[in-house]
């Protein structure tokens, strides 16, 4: 803060110097921790049962056993797991931004009664977290025939993604001029073409971000998947995995390799919206 | 959308549509929201009042028959002191690791990016798997924290981490913490960049050090991020499921659960359906008064 003001060319004098060292110290360690698990979720990975459950235990691996990572891919069904991930994911991240565009639409563009009390209701919702409503939502998907269906987690995703998701893009159709969207208007075109043609184009970033966002929190979503999926070939990766913790012994090993399967992806999608995220989060709720 | 109103019969129509297009839009985002979300809170509700066989069949009308149930028993006490220390524990080092970690970031200095990539890992990470790889480095016969203290010389023999309930639950509230910093940190540092730099410039002239103006600028302008950090972290933890599930799935004895593992061992595993829809209210009814206080915030902020 203060230091980001200075000339970087500046001479440091002692104390400046100190500090630098410590900030240095201070970010290395937290980088170190942070990395931790992930080293040992892929060192671990690479590792034979016996070496694992050993009571020497070692850092490396002694030898890299990187036909484990191959060896999941028969050993469960992980790729039927990735596959109805990618299904949840994608599928409610579509319902969560479809219904969402239009309500973030009228809510930046128009002025109608009831849009404070709607907005409220939008904030309380992104409140309730499904674990809470387990209950209710076991009973609603047993009616609608839902429960047990790789259908049943996209509307549920998709639903308690939605306040999340109009919150963003209200945020992104407001910080757009909608000058642009009128002159369109006198050249002829409706309320849903210039949307589409001039408003939806030059929010893109926002859209992509809220986009990136519903889909990392449905694939990483896990307890409405272990309560309303119970058969094995209907369950994402974040249940799936749970095949290799067996009432006996856990298979460490493998379930660390599918563990970087499903991790992967996330974290690449994250680094990508970092930026544009914590802006729309804080813009978006509150201004400043 | 303009075709629907521009049949010359109806005067009254095009008047009367401007009025209802609004909620035209809002249409869908509101029955995705009231099937998948109301619906839900509502069949709890209604459960929570009622008479529920062990097959989950409800039978009728039983008043408060199911909170007696639930708040006669101990349990639950101890269940909510857990609930309130996990969230109080979590979400307060949350914030302020995650304020000194933004302010340091915040710096220049060599590897910044490098840095800041990393902090996003345990944000980004499934907690199911955060929590299973914090479950394996702690075990006390071949967890690889021992491993790596005894091979730098640290520790000559393996040190038993978990060995009570309490130590249990430590552990799950520094997996909560080290998942939860990472949103502190981005929102930390969102807002410090939307501070003026000449504010500091002034100080700097008139002579201020580095904490006055850290507690006389800085702090006072992030007040807006991190109302809405906290208050959203509060939510996250209070719900959070996979941790407490992951490790120790609350036990022994419900000593280390926490109101959703304790609701949802009480649904699914004990078939007490009734009694389980109770504590999801008694829970909604405790999230319905933080968000309740989100709202006033948030909204307030908006008219500023």
């Amino acid at each position: 803060m203060s230091n980001s003001s200075q000339n970087p060319k500046k001479k440091l004098n002692g104390q400046q110097v100190a500090l630098r060292v410590l900030l240095y110290l201070f970010i290395f360690v937290v980088v170190i921790v942070t990395l931790y698990p992930y080293f040992v979720m892929f060192t671990s990975a690479a590792k034979s049962r016996a070496e694992i459950y050993s009571i020497n235990g070692t850092l490396l691996p002694k030898q890299w056993l990187l036909s484990n990572f191959v060896d999941i891919w028969k050993k469960a069904p992980i790729a039927r797991y990735m596959l109805n991930s990618v299904v949840v994911a994608g599928g409610s991240t579509a319902i969560a931004i479809l219904c969402g565009i239009p309500a973030a639409y009228a809510l930046s563009r128009m002025k109608f009664k009831g849009q404070k009390v709607f907005l409220g209701i939008v904030i309380v919702s992104q409140m309730f977290a499904p674990v809470v409503l387990l209950e209710g939502i076991y009973r609603v998907m047993m009616n609608f025939n839902l429960s047990d269906s790789v259908v049943g987690l996209i509307f549920i995703n998709a639903a308690f993604n939605q306040a999340f998701a109009v919150w963003l893009l209200r945020g992104t159709f407001l910080s757009i001029s909608s000058e642009m969207e009128q002159a369109a208007k006198i050249d002829g075109c409706n309320k849903l073409q210039s949307m589409i043609k001039v408003l939806l184009p030059m929010a893109a970033p926002g859209i992509v971000t809220s986009l990136i966002f519903v889909f990392i929190n449905a694939w990483n979503e896990y307890t409405v998947a272990l309560t309303l999926v119970s058969t094995d070939l209907n369950k994402p990766i974040t249940v799936g995995i749970n095949i290799f913790n067996g009432y006996n012994m856990i298979e460490w090993q493998y379930l660390f390799a599918a563990s970087i399967f499903a991790t992967i992806p996330v974290v690449i999608l994250f680094m990508c919206i970092e930026k544009h995220l914590v802006g729309g989060l804080t813009s978006g709720g509150v201004k400043g | 959308m303009k075709s629907t109103n521009t049949s010359a019969s109806s005067q009254n129509k095009k008047r009367a549509f401007p009025k209802v297009e609004p909620y035209l839009w809002l249409l869908p985002s509101i029955a995705l929201m009231a099937i998948f979300v109301l619906y839900p809170i509502i069949v709890v509700f209604k459960t929570s009042f009622s008479e529920v066989s062990r097959s989950g069949l409800i039978r009728g009308y039983a008043g408060f028959e199911n909170f007696k149930d639930v708040l006669s028993d101990p349990t639950f006490a101890m269940v909510l002191k857990n609930t309130v220390v996990w969230t109080v524990v979590v979400v307060g080092l949350s914030t302020l690791f995650g304020i000194i970690l933004g302010l340091v970031l915040d710096n220049k200095f060599k590897g910044r990016k490098f840095a800041r990539a990393v902090i996003v890992f345990p944000w980004a990470t499934s907690l199911i798997i955060q929590a299973s790889v914090w479950k394996f480095i702690i075990n006390t016969d071949y967890g690889t924290l021992n491993t790596l203290l005894m091979r730098l010389g640290i520790i000559s023999k393996a040190i038993n981490w978990t060995p009570s309930p309490g130590a249990y639950f430590a552990w799950e509230c520094w997996v909560g913490i080290f998942v939860t910093v990472p949103f502190v940190t981005f929102c930390v540092l969102s807002g410090l960049q939307s501070i003026d730099e000449s504010y500091y410039e002034a100080a700097t002239v008139d002579g201020a050090t580095y904490w006055q103006k850290l507690f006389n600028i800085t702090i006072p302008l992030l007040k807006n991020s991190l109302t809405v950090s906290t208050v959203l972290n509060i939510i996250y933890v209070f719900n959070s499921f996979p941790i407490i599930w992951t490790i120790t799935k609350g036990d022994p004895a419900s000593r280390t659960d926490t109101l959703v593992t304790y609701l949802y061992k009480l649904a699914f595993y004990k078939s007490r359906s009734g009694q389980a829809a109770a504590v999801s209210v008694i829970g909604f009814l405790i999230l319905l008064a933080c968000a309740g206080v989100y709202m006033v915030l948030t909204l307030r902020g908006e008219e500023d």
